[in-house]
């Protein structure tokens, strides 16, 4: 009880408070990353104690995730890599003028698909770190598989489309040094394309530049508008009673988020993928994914906030980061004095309840944080066009930059941009690129790991239960249509026969 | 007369030319790994103490990228003014000859060395293995059997394996290593029973050996570490093997000599006190230090050292 009280001593309150402010400044910034975030937060909090200190990072990281669907929602910029998704239906929805309502629906399951991750660390983190020991090469293959199988599901109409962007993304995902011979393919002796093109870039200039190319193509009158026309109002319990018809999408979501975040080899925007991708697979209306339907916005942000609770399963029961947040996080740790790993429980048995314990407060901090947010957001949005504009432009390029403070990567973003422009013009979706780009090396790393490993045989990629599972999932994802249609058919028949008997 | 003047202008010039008034202005640490690291964390505290003692501020710059040849090349091509200073890594020493730069350890000039951490050969702790000669043993009779992980293709716990191997005269490839993009997937690997065995710093896997889930068979060193007394080192088993990774401070080639002793004494200085030993400490820091003249031999000498592992592993570049 003592430990659970102690979250609301001021000393941990306050910087919880700050930290979350913090967090929905870097998340809200194109470029700017939870990660980042947490690395600036970290050399400050060791001024203070170690769970004051650990409040910090959990309240900076989960603002931020909500924080980067705002201009997702608004601009189609992802504010972090794990926003990708919400830039499909939240914005569609802002172009329909119901874009404070697609956020408030966002907020409020950020912050109950984040309940849900943390319950399920507090609950069931042994089996589940458990379970993804059991990932491993093969797994994480087919994993990578069934999220690039989504590109199909994600691109609207014409798939030769998508899964051409799907492939470019897998093409762009090759350049850099190789992981399993450490050979530099496509590099040009270039020593910035070694360790391959930045993600982080590369997303902001295809969702971000390319935006602003197209608001320019529009010309003086559309630029001189205010940016988002609507009035932004902010209706909560409209909102909930929404949530609430729909609440198993949020559950599903979360567990689903909560299950990818747990994989020391997956994080939180994977999680929002294949969220979204299962939410349009398993919906009665697929055909209404993309146009601003509710689902599709709540399925990915539900998803990215439970990963964030998933990645501190292997964190605490391994010691083994589950994303690049969780590494630092345990880096600080050592710093604190506290030894990550199994005996944290019975070494720091304290400090492990007041990590749950602050999580769970910050979540509900974060629907007034949240608001506080968007509130701020739409004041800035409610500027010319033009000036916001410029303002994004800059922010991609500081964003780029800082990534590993390189120039280079100025380009990238400048090159990617345009590229996103030009492809749009032709109607290639963007979204399955990023799938590409991303999952790209899980793909071909742990193809080509796991062929090192069993010396080029590959009947285990087969053999074992988990993939099996992945297997029917991506089985499943490319036959549904035709499934459905087949049962559909069948049960039909049989109706009719019945009629004529009677 | 004309003889005193000329010796007082030769004075003055000659002090104004060695007495170097340095920093006057904020000093830029590289730390060519990303921020939150274990490297990068140690750079933050080099730049901590030594704005306290040069009384300038010291500010971290990551620069990631190409497995640190970026970061490494962003502080060896600076101005060698001593205004920007390099927390250099093992890899100075490797990169070239894998191919992956040009630049070679001469294009620095070495202040100190802080650190060095032996590589650890690490197992499950219900292993049939109960040293590391059952393994060397076990592997020498099942060649191509056993999966060995630690960190991706060509670095330092990938060398310190073939290292140990070619020691017992055993070839690289009778083990088959399995890349990973560091230690931590690695261990994971290893928990899961994915790889049979693993080396890396034993301070890495400290939790999980701790917990009791894994073993360390040994420790590539020259001799036993005091925080894991147990662990016998390889050369106490007759394998005449040491490899580990170190760190240190360096500044660009033909910086002036009384920047490189100003700087040379502070991080000694700071090398010796209590908080630097306590910082290393906390975070399973092996503490090694070495001087400018010691530090500039050890690189030259790993320089070597490793081009001749790199061979026998079949990555070298030339």
């Amino acid at each position: 009880m003592e430990n659970i009280l102690a979250v609301f001593n001021p000393n941990v309150f306050l910087p919880l408070l700050v930290s979350m402010f913090f967090g929905i400044f870097v998340g809200g910034i194109p470029g700017l990353t939870a990660t980042m975030a947490v690395a600036l937060i970290i050399p400050i909090s060791y001024y203070l104690s170690p769970l004051a200190g650990l409040a910090m990072v959990l309240g900076a990281s989960f603002t931020a995730i909500f924080s980067g669907d705002i201009p997702a929602t608004f601009l189609r910029i992802p504010g972090t890599p794990a926003s990708g998704a919400a830039t499909l239906d939240g914005f569609e929805m802002t172009k329909k003028g119901k874009g404070s309502l697609a956020l408030t629906l966002d907020l409020f399951c950020s912050a109950i698909g984040g309940t849900i991750g943390i319950v399920l660390l507090i609950v069931v983190a042994p089996p589940l770190a458990n379970l993804a020991l059991q990932f491993t090469n093969y797994e994480y293959f087919w994993l990578g598989l069934f999220g690039l199988s989504m590109s199909v599901v994600l691109s609207k109409g014409n798939v030769i489309k998508g899964l051409s962007a799907a492939i470019i993304g897998l093409l762009i995902s090759t350049i850099g040094m190789d992981i399993t011979t450490g050979y530099p393919r496509f590099t040009f002796q270039n020593i910035e394309l070694m360790s391959g093109i930045e993600f982080i870039p590369a997303m902001i200039g295809l969702f971000g530049l390319s935006e602003v190319l197209k608001r320019i193509q529009g010309g003086n009158k559309s630029l001189s508008r205010p940016t988002i026309n609507e009035k932004i109002k902010v209706s909560p319990l409209k909102a909930l009673r929404i949530i609430g018809k729909r609440f198993f999408v949020v559950v599903k979501s979360a567990v689903i988020g909560t299950l990818i975040g747990a994989l020391p080899g997956a994080g939180a925007d994977i999680a929002a993928w294949v969220s979204y991708g299962v939410e349009k697979k398993t919906s009665k209306h697929p055909e209404e994914f993309g146009t601003g339907t509710v689902d599709g916005v709540i399925a990915p942000t539900s998803a990215n906030n439970a990963a964030l609770g998933g990645t501190w399963i292997p964190a605490l029961v391994f010691g083994i980061p589950g994303d690049t947040i969780t590494a630092i996080v345990l880096g600080a740790m050592l710093m604190f004095g506290i030894q990550p790993g199994p005996l944290i429980f019975e070494e720091s048995g304290d400090l492990v309840t007041g990590i749950f314990t602050v999580a769970l407060v910050a979540q509900v901090l974060l629907i007034f944080v949240g608001f506080v947010g968007i509130k701020a957001y739409s004041q800035v949005l409610k500027l010319k066009t033009s000036t916001v504009m410029a303002g994004v432009v800059i922010f991609s390029m500081i964003g780029s930059y800082a990534i590993r403070n390189s120039f280079f990567d100025i380009y990238v973003m400048l090159i990617f941009g345009i590229m996103g422009f030009l492809l749009e013009k032709i109607d290639v979706p963007l979204a399955p690129m990023i799938l590409g780009i991303i999952l790209g090396p899980m793909i071909e790393d742990n193809l080509r790991v796991g062929l090192t490993k069993t010396g080029g045989d590959m009947s285990l990629f087969f053999q074992r239960p988990i993939s099996i599972v992945f297997i029917c999932l991506i089985v499943f994802t490319f036959t549904s249509g035709y499934l459905f249609k087949f049962l559909k058919y069948v049960f039909k028949g049989k109706g009719r026969n019945e009629i004529k008997n009677n | 007369m004309k003889k005193l003047l000329l010796v007082a202008l030769i004075a003055i010039f000659a002090i104004t030319l060695f007495a170097v008034n340095y920093p006057t202005k904020s000093i830029t640490l590289v730390c060519p790994w990303g921020a939150g690291g274990g490297t990068d964390r140690l750079a933050r505290f080099m730049a901590d103490e030594l704005s306290k003692e040069l009384g300038q501020p010291v500010v971290v710059v990551n620069k990631t990228g190409g497995g640190g040849a970026v970061g490494h090349g962003a502080g060896a091509y600076a101005r060698n003014d001593g205004y920007t200073i390099t927390l250099v890594t093992l890899e100075i020493a490797t990169m070239h000859w894998l191919g992956l730069t040009p630049l070679t350890y001469e294009n620095l000039d070495y202040i100190a060395q802080v650190n060095q951490d032996p590589a650890g050969l690490i197992v499950k702790a219900d292993n049939e293995w109960y040293s590391a000669t059952d393994l060397l043993v076990d592997v020498a009779q099942n060649q191509g059997q056993y999966l060995f992980s630690g960190s991706g293709a060509g670095t330092i716990w990938d060398l310190s394996r073939i290292g140990m191997l070619n020691a017992v005269g055993i070839v690289p490839d009778a083990v088959t290593w399995v890349p990973t993009t560091g230690a931590a997937p690695s261990i994971v690997e290893l928990l899961g029973g994915h790889v049979d065995a693993i080396t890396c710093s034993i301070p890495e896997a400290y939790p999980q050996i701790a917990s009791g889930d894994l073993k360390a068979l040994a420790i590539m060193a020259d001799e036993r570490d005091s925080r894991f007394e147990g662990v016998p080192t390889l050369k106490e088993l007759g394998v005449d093997w040491a490899s580990g990774t170190w760190r240190g401070i360096a500044v660009p080639n033909s910086t002036s000599p009384e920047i490189k002793k100003i700087l040379e004494d502070a991080v000694l200085k700071i090398a010796s006190s209590d908080a630097f030993v306590d910082f290393m400490n906390k975070n399973g820091f092996g503490i090694k230090v070495r001087n400018a003249e010691e530090f500039t031999a050890f690189v030259e000498e790993q320089d070597s050292v490793w081009k001749e592992v790199l061979k026998i592993g079949g990555y070298l570049v030339e």
